[in-house]
């Protein structure tokens, strides 16, 4: 199936779902506007159009690029490839970047049959990022969600077991955020 | 705390029983949180993290090319794959062409990789059920593919040879000999392996019925790689979406019946054999030309962006996600890990089974630790 019959396929059922204006390259990409949209979407196409493999769950911070302080230890960046120059500022760095205050989460579904696959997206804001749990459709998403929970504090609502799954107990905050910083802990020299 | 009747009228306590992480059999550094009652597990829980590197976050501040390191390190027994998985995001990204003779190399690599990392699975799976020799013969044949790769790149095990744009150096007549000479060597190994464990009566006995999984529980599961083509789903990126010209190659999916242990277990025997068969083709159709695509920066700052790109991997589909924002370093890198999505399926699978079994099962989802944490 082409990325424009699929697309056109689900907009047949869902006219706000729409082909995302950045797709992932190469594959059919949608844009979801909102949280309650993606249960029905999601069940449509894997009842009707057959994606019952969920392959992948994760989310994108669009914040800004990292900033280096965040991972400098002692106040030497141990990275011997970095600038010695004070770092400029983000926005100076990448004109064309579309930095904004969301995440982007993306799930990608498969159909093994028939070959193809198609991602879905949605913009959630930053200060409150909660997002449905695909648990009840996919078992695949109990993992995924966690880890996603875990590094980029997304609630997944309706999760059975939504707790950390990869950082340490002790670990504050979520690494993968572009705005984490480091607190020291008993690691630390 | 619950009391049940036991078989002799007697009550059972339930009892936690932590495996690992530090055990032979968990292969690395992966705990399960086991709750018996008797000998039957009614609740299983893994816990993984010991080996979080934060690898994809440490991408975020080096260049493209210094990330294709970080890659090596998560599947450290097949880290050909990963580090293909991540070029082909990055050239996707970039939009470059890569000439025919890297994209048959990178083939040969990932093959011979496969087969390495199956021997490991093969013999580390014989001694977690009891059978030390075929360990033995297992790891003489895999010493001979890594002494190849040392021969090649110079690492046995984190490589670094798959570039963005190619390959890091041209094969050599000495390597292309040596590598057939393996071949020639192993072929005949495969039937004793069979003859060695694969049919063996005891092993037999411990896997046949052991750990089933039917197919619409692996897709549920979105189980990949053996694990999922044991269970009789015919799903293989090599087949399913053709990456470095995989689809000129002529090989077979080999899929097993019921997705129990040995399915799986057999799954990974016969993809040797496709592997062999693979490599002899590549070899034998190598074309002539460059190695590298010509004008790749040093410092690449793909447009802003997003590109997938997945690989059948020796453990499964391995899934780069890489967003760019124009600058220098991968705004976002994510990794959908077979390890780490092969592993949660054992939180239902162990449950109602006998704890003799954990082991048994555990080995034949084949998980590497590295991989399952990033």
């Amino acid at each position: 199936m082409t990325a424009e019959a699929l697309a056109s396929k689900v907009a047949g059922r869902f006219p706000q779902v729409v082909m995302a204006a950045v797709p992932v390259k190469d594959y059919c990409t949608l844009r979801l506007t909102s949280a309650s949209e993606l249960a029905p979407v999601v069940g449509f196409l894997k009842e009707e159009l057959g994606f019952d493999y969920l392959e992948m769950v994760t989310a994108v911070d669009w914040l800004g690029p990292v900033s280096p302080e965040g991972f400098v230890r002692g106040g030497r960046n141990p990275n011997p490839f970095a600038s010695e120059e004070p770092p400029t500022p983000p926005a100076a760095r990448n004109p064309g970047a579309p930095y904004k205050p969301v995440f982007d989460l993306l799930w990608c579904l498969a159909n093994i049959p028939e070959r193809s696959r198609v991602f879905l997206r949605l913009e959630v804001p930053r200060d409150r990022p909660v997002v449905p749990s695909l648990c009840a459709i996919f078992k695949a998403a109990d993992w995924q969600e966690r880890e996603a929970f875990d590094l980029l504090g997304i609630a997944f609502e309706g999760h059975p077991n939504l707790k950390k799954i990869l950082t340490p107990d002790f670990l504050v905050g979520h690494p993968f955020r572009k705005d984490y910083a480091h607190v020291k802990d008993r690691y630390d020299e | 705390m619950t009391n049940t009747a036991g078989s002799r009228g007697g009550r059972f306590d339930q009892l936690f029983v932590n495996l690992g992480p530090q055990h032979p059999s968990t292969h690395g550094v992966l705990r399960v949180g086991l709750t018996l009652e008797g000998e039957v597990i009614v609740k299983a829980e893994p816990d993984i993290g010991y080996l979080h590197r934060g690898s994809c976050k440490l991408a975020e501040t080096r260049g493209y090319h210094q990330c294709v390191v970080l890659t090596d390190r998560w599947d450290y027994v097949s880290a050909m794959p990963n580090n293909l998985a991540f070029c082909l995001a990055a050239e996707r990204l970039m939009g470059l062409e890569i000439p025919a003779r890297a994209r048959h190399l990178r083939v040969v690599m990932c093959e011979l990789n496969r087969i390495a990392s199956h021997l490991l699975f093969l013999g580390t799976y014989g001694i977690d059920l009891g059978a030390f020799t075929p360990f033995l013969h297992a790891f003489r044949e895999r010493e001979m593919i890594l002494d190849l790769y040392e021969m090649l790149c110079g690492a046995r095990l984190t490589y670094n040879y798959i570039r963005i744009g190619g390959v890091m150096s041209d094969i050599t007549q000495e390597w292309a000999a040596k590598t057939r000479e393996f071949l020639g060597f192993f072929k005949p190994r495969m039937r004793e392996y069979d003859d060695l464990l694969s049919f063996n009566p005891i092993f037999l006995a411990r896997t046949e019925e052991v750990g089933l999984i039917d197919a619409r529980q692996a897709v549920a599961w979105g189980l990949s790689g053996p694990n999922l083509r044991g269970s009789g789903v015919s799903y293989d990126v090599r087949k399913a979406d053709p990456y470095s010209s995989y689809e000129r190659f002529d090989f077979d999916v080999p899929l097993g019946k019921r997705g129990s242990c040995w399915d799986r277990y057999y799954c990974r025997a016969l993809e040797m054999r496709q592997s062999v068969r693979i490599v002899e083709q590549a070899l034998d159709g190598l074309p002539a030309g460059d190695i590298a695509a010509k004008g790749v920066s040093k410092t690449p700052k793909p447009p802003p962006g997003e590109a997938y790109a997945h690989v059948e991997a020796s453990r499964g589909d391995l899934g780069i996600y890489l967003a760019s924002d124009g600058g220098a370093a991968p705004f976002r890198l994510h990794a959908r890990a077979p390890s780490f999505i092969n592993l949660a399926i054992l939180q239902e699978m162990l449950v109602g089974r006998k704890v003799a079994d954990v082991v048994a099962i555990l080995g034949s989802i084949d998980i590497v630790l590295g991989e399952a944490d990033r």
